[in-house]
């Protein structure tokens, strides 16, 4: 009768408290787990498997109590998943599109007969996922499944995926990567994080139910190392893990030397700016940030910039809307901490804050706070703590507001809050995100590409542009073991120098120049290597470029990149089809360095050079035919999908074909808006050396393209170690593929085999079919989707 | 009664600064409906609130003098004695805040509430309600003379042609009238919502009503073939709310025309606690114009009283 009389009706209607939220009932979770005894197997070959005598893990719920056990794998389980997965692969990738489709499509049906075990599971284990977005997923990749030979005919699913997850994901991010790779044919290997392991396992039972056949989805779970144990099993080809950025990190560089192409998706803990432009409807701003920033739980977290003469309003208005908030959720009792902790510091740096209430001493939850007036600098700026906090910042100009949104290393998501359409669409440009919300934030629909942009990762997930992570249309990597390399000695050993004896004193060797930022010149070192004929002749000698030669092109390259990335595209395929007609000018010039270079017969020669400028007028036409698309979404309102270029490209070239490929590389890199720094072949040289005028005869802005020639491996030593590169593309030895994947793992890395004289990698260069090129295309773009909801 | 807003010189600057941003507003409004009211004695706590709160309306062509009086002695009982009293609340006072009605008929609410020994206020529309199509002067003398026949709070409807062509400093011109001849009167300004095209006109017409001297603005007179809606309602208070931050002064909200049920009554109130906060949930600053609400709230209050209530008092 006490608590009868506290809420009695007249108490409530004194006070009206809204009262107790809904009991989230858990009964169905429960009884699910009560069938699978609390304790949960691996999901290998379509069912269940308890293995005896393995370590397992304890996954708890909000409240601290122990829901069930995870089984730790061990390497016999990976070993046996791992070939389950391959005869799974054999099955599935035989089966017709609209098979698979089907499958899928009933995924999306059996999702909704258990939308409530999906929902309470996740919740029960902290682990937010929503059936409907799950649902709407399945049907969307369902329609990939069913088109796939239809749109995507030359490409081919790479065979065993491993999908590799952190704990602190979400659910949704996890199937935003396994059903399209599903969808086109691979068969998965999940990896969840403990928290994710039973909601996952769920899911694979009911892929099942939808008629999967078996070892097509494998689950393992385990710690880190058994993530790291699946990645490295001889049966994957291809890697893709979704989580943080220390251990996505550490996961390439463990993968390294494998041979198997890895990518992140670093969404956890991207800081993404949230900036209100003068021009803002500034309440509903202010509703979208408290949405966006004081929720239980967000994947990301937010950094408001607010435009000066809106400042003061922007905080009266979180002042009047937070008070008497109450405090949020968070993780444990030792983030809390380290949330006051940030929140002290900034205070005692000058910060004001905005508080609904004093933040307790004890317990796992925190007051929603905004941090006012801090300084830049301030570590709960650069790195806000995890929690219901967000710094708010000032800009006087809107150019000042793009560079806040910039500053940080991250380039997940921005939200951007403006009634200016001109305003609006030029920041969603100049921002270095993958995505940007117009007037709201955070929306995600498997039609929209979410890519990452600097430490945010090397992957894109959803829409069409995400299956191509889970396709191939070159030949694969050979997969091999790691060699034992010393990473720190690595391209620092001095070039051999070669005094040619017994040369002939008739013909002087001439010594060429390089071109490092629109400039010719001789190497930084000074120094100079020969250059022979494959007969041991001395033909020339050319500048040994370093570390520095490289730095001055990518500090060029910096300068121009932006320029020529904003011109617009038919001015580029002008530029480039100038190129073209400088080669033709020139072929026979060219012909001639390749027939001494290479002592192919003159005739074979003057073909590469035909073909070569063939190519350039190819990548001249492509300049402004390639575009972006409007995806369909759901909501009504405008999306946009564009492809965007990512800055700086570093490329080391192979030794066949020394003029085509370069030209394909060239014309692929700079006609989309990249700068590009390339390293011809280190035996033949001369070709890209001799093209060097060509090139400045051409219409391509000085800068754009740099050649810089000297010792393969010490000049990919130095663009892997140069932070402003965001893409190598390497053709050479497996020593220098490992050492790029370890010593540059936040870098796209796109690595290929010093090719033998086999035929399907000469066809590579001298007769790629669409879906090659389509592919060198898409390894030059970076995607941006930008989100307006109108009416 | 509290404060009356004094109003402020018109700021033409602020009302050509307004933005709303129509799909941001639509979400909110969803987020709002999707906020629960916990059941049993919050339910029937909170519907009572929201019976405080009703104007308790008649507007029809055949008002008599005897459904007026009806009206009023609903006005005094709105919920049944023996529910009130078996959740305690026979003695709290529990009224509706108004009775509103046409300018003719406040003569007969006056008399019946006189004679009842009540002191709810009897409101009533004014100034060629509900289309305002009729000359200043006219409507400056219907106005006068509601509240010489003791109307203490009167409903004014605005101009629309004025508002609709942005012609603002007359707009708060003729309102400021109004609020003269309303004397002591409280005015409550009618925006008619459906008639003023898109959000951006509201929130404007809702900062001038205000800083004319508006003691509420209202969405509709229930007239016009859309009344009260969310979304609408949703850019109003947040006139309101930035109104008060600039003056501190806090003026009311009355959502009125299509308001039936008793679901939506809690709709209404949580949206204004979730925009503006407790202090807003009383009927000084909230009132539900509304005439066949309150029938469908004591029901909902008998049901929350007999389904949920009952198993506690036999245990």
């Amino acid at each position: 009768m006490a608590e009868r009389s506290s809420h009695s009706v007249y108490n409530i209607f004194k006070s009206m408290e809204l009262g107790p939220g809904a009991e989230s009932s858990a009964v169905t979770a429960e009884s699910w787990l009560e069938q699978h005894s609390r304790s949960l197997g691996l999901f290998i070959d379509g069912k269940f498997v308890h293995p005896d005598n393995r370590q397992t893990l304890t996954v708890s719920d909000s409240k601290g109590e122990n829901l069930c056990s995870i089984v730790c794998a061990d390497d016999d389980d990976i070993l046996s998943c791992a070939s389950s997965a391959a005869a799974g692969f054999k099955v599935w990738k035989e089966l017709s599109d609209n098979r698979r489709a089907k499958v899928l499509l009933r995924l999306a049906s059996v999702l909704q007969r258990y939308s409530q075990c999906v929902c309470e599971v996740c919740d029960l284990c902290q682990s937010p996922g929503s059936a409907p977005a799950l649902v709407r997923l399945a049907q969307y990749y369902a329609g990939w499944a069913q088109l796939r030979h239809t749109l995507l005919p030359e490409w081919n699913p790479r065979g065993v995926v491993a999908v590799v997850m952190s704990d602190d994901v979400f659910f949704y991010s996890m199937w935003l990567k396994v059903l399209p790779a599903l969808a086109i044919g691979n068969a998965v290997i999940v990896v969840p994080g403990v928290k994710m392991a039973p909601p996952t396992l769920l899911l694979a039972q009911l892929l099942m139910e939808a008629g999967l056949p078996a070892g097509v989805l494998n689950v393992v779970t385990g710690n880190g190392s058994v993530r790291v144990k699946v990645a490295q099993n001889n049966q994957i080809s291809y890697v893709t893990y979704s989580g943080s950025k220390q251990d996505g990190e550490l996961l390439v560089k463990q993968m390294a030397g494998r041979g198997i192409p890895v990518s992140l998706s670093l969404s956890v803990c991207s800081v993404c700016p949230f900036i209100i432009f003068e021009t803002a409807d500034v309440d509903s701003a202010v509703d979208g940030l408290m949405d966006a920033a004081f929720k239980n739980c967000t994947e990301w977290r937010w950094v408001v910039c607010v435009q000066e003469s809106v400042y003061d309003a922007v905080v009266e208005k979180l002042k009047f809307r937070m008070a008497g908030m109450k405090c949020v959720r968070v993780s444990d009792e030792c983030e809390r901490g380290r949330v006051d902790a940030a929140v002290r510091e900034a205070e005692q740096q000058g910060a004001t804050l905005i508080q609904s209430c004093p933040p307790p001493s004890s317990g796992c939850v925190y007051p929603p706070t905004v941090v006012c007036n801090v300084a830049p600098p301030c570590s709960s700026v650069v790195s806000p703590p995890p929690g219901p906090v967000v710094p708010l910042l000032s800009f006087r100009s809107a150019a000042e507001g793009v560079a806040l949104g910039n500053c940080r290393p991250h380039g997940r998501a921005a939200s951007i809050w403006t009634e200016d359409l001109t305003l609006a669409l030029e920041t969603a440009k100049s921002l270095c995100v993958g995505s940007v919300c117009v007037n709201t934030h955070s929306v995600t629909d498997p039609s929209l590409p979410q890519s990452g942009r600097r430490e945010s990762g090397t992957c894109t997930d959803g829409g069409r542009e995400g299956l191509y992570q889970f396709l191939s249309a070159s030949v694969p990597l050979p997969r091999s073991e790691p060699i034992s390399l010393d990473y720190t000695k690595f391209g620092t050993a001095a070039s051999r120098f070669l005094v040619p004896d017994g040369s002939d004193p008739s013909s002087v060797s001439r010594s060429c120049t390089h071109l490092v930022g629109g400039k010719v010149c001789k190497a930084e070192s000074g120094c100079s290597r020969a250059v022979q004929a494959p007969g041991g002749a001395v033909l020339a000698h050319c500048p040994d470029g370093g570390r520095k030669d490289v730095r001055n092109a990518v500090d060029a390259a910096l300068k121009v990149q932006p320029g020529w990335m904003k011109k617009s595209p038919a001015a580029r395929a002008l530029a480039l089809y100038s190129l073209a007609n400088s080669l033709d000018k020139r072929k026979q010039d060219m012909a001639t360095s390749i027939h001494n270079q290479t002592c192919l017969s003159m005739e074979e020669a003057a073909q590469e050079v035909e073909l070569s400028i063939s190519r350039l007028s190819d990548w001249a036409a492509r300049c402004d035919k390639q575009n972006g698309h409007m995806p369909l979404l759901p909501h009504t309102g405008s999306a946009l999908s564009t492809p965007e270029a990512l800055g700086v490209v570093g490329v080391v070239l192979p030794d066949t074909k020394p003029l085509l490929s370069m030209v394909s590389v060239l014309g692929a890199t700079v006609s989309v808006g990249n700068a590009v720094v390339m390293v011809p072949s280190e035996k033949f040289p001369l070709p890209a050396l001799d093209f060097i005028p060509v090139l400045q005869a051409s219409d391509i802005p000085a800068g754009v393209v740099s050649v810089i020639s000297g010792g393969k491996d010490q000049l990919t030593q130095a663009l892997a170690n140069h932070n402003e590169i965001q893409a190598v593309w390497y053709w050479g030895s497996a020593e220098g593929r490992q050492f790029l994947q370890h010593c540059s793992p936040l870098k796209r890395l796109w690595l290929h085999c010093e090719e033998e004289e086999d035929e399907d990698v000469r066809k590579f260069w001298t007769e790629p079919s669409f879906s090659m090129q389509e592919e060198m295309w898409r390894e030059c773009v970076v995607w941006k989707s930008v989100w307006i909801p109108t009416a | 009664m509290s404060d009356r807003n004094p109003g402020m010189d018109l700021d033409l600057e602020w009302v050509s600064k307004v933005r709303v941003n129509t799909q941001a507003v639509l979400r909110r409004a969803q987020q709002v409906q999707g906020r629960k009211v916990a059941k049993k004695e919050w339910q029937a706590a909170w519907l009572l609130k929201a019976v405080t709160c009703i104007d308790l309306t008649t507007l029809s062509g055949d008002d008599t003098p005897s459904n007026v009086h009806r009206l009023c002695m609903k006005a005094m009982q709105p919920v049944r004695d023996d529910l009130l009293q078996s959740m305690d609340m026979h003695d709290k006072g529990i009224t509706t805040a108004a009775v509103c009605v046409y300018p003719s008929r406040v003569a007969d609410a006056v008399k019946s509430l006189k004679a009842a020994n009540s002191n709810i206020p009897v409101a009533s529309v004014a100034t060629g309600f509900p289309a305002g199509q009729t000359p200043l002067k006219t409507r400056l003398e219907e106005v006068r003379m509601a509240v010489e026949d003791g109307a203490t709070e009167i409903d004014i409807v605005i101009n629309r042609t004025l508002a609709l062509t942005g012609q603002w400093a007359d707009l708060y011109d003729e309102i400021q009238h109004f609020r003269e001849a309303c004397g002591d009167a409280h005015m409550k300004t009618i925006l008619a919502v459906g008639e003023l095209g898109t959000f951006t006109n509201v929130y404007k017409a809702s900062l001038v009503s205000m800083m004319a001297g508006s003691d509420f603005i209202k969405t509709s007179t229930g007239k016009e073939s859309v009344n009260a809606t969310y979304p609408v309602a949703i850019v109003m208070v947040r006139a309101i709310r930035d109104y008060y931050l600039k003056t501190g002064h806090k003026v009311g909200f009355k959502p009125a025309g299509g308001i039936r049920t008793a679901q939506e009554a809690l709709v209404w109130l949580v949206l204004m606690k979730e925009e503006l906060g407790d202090q807003w949930l009383t009927p000084h600053l909230f009132r539900l114009g509304a005439s066949s609400l309150l029938g469908d709230i004591e029901r909902q209050v008998g049901s929350a009283q007999i389904t949920q209530l009952r198993p506690l008092c036999s245990s």
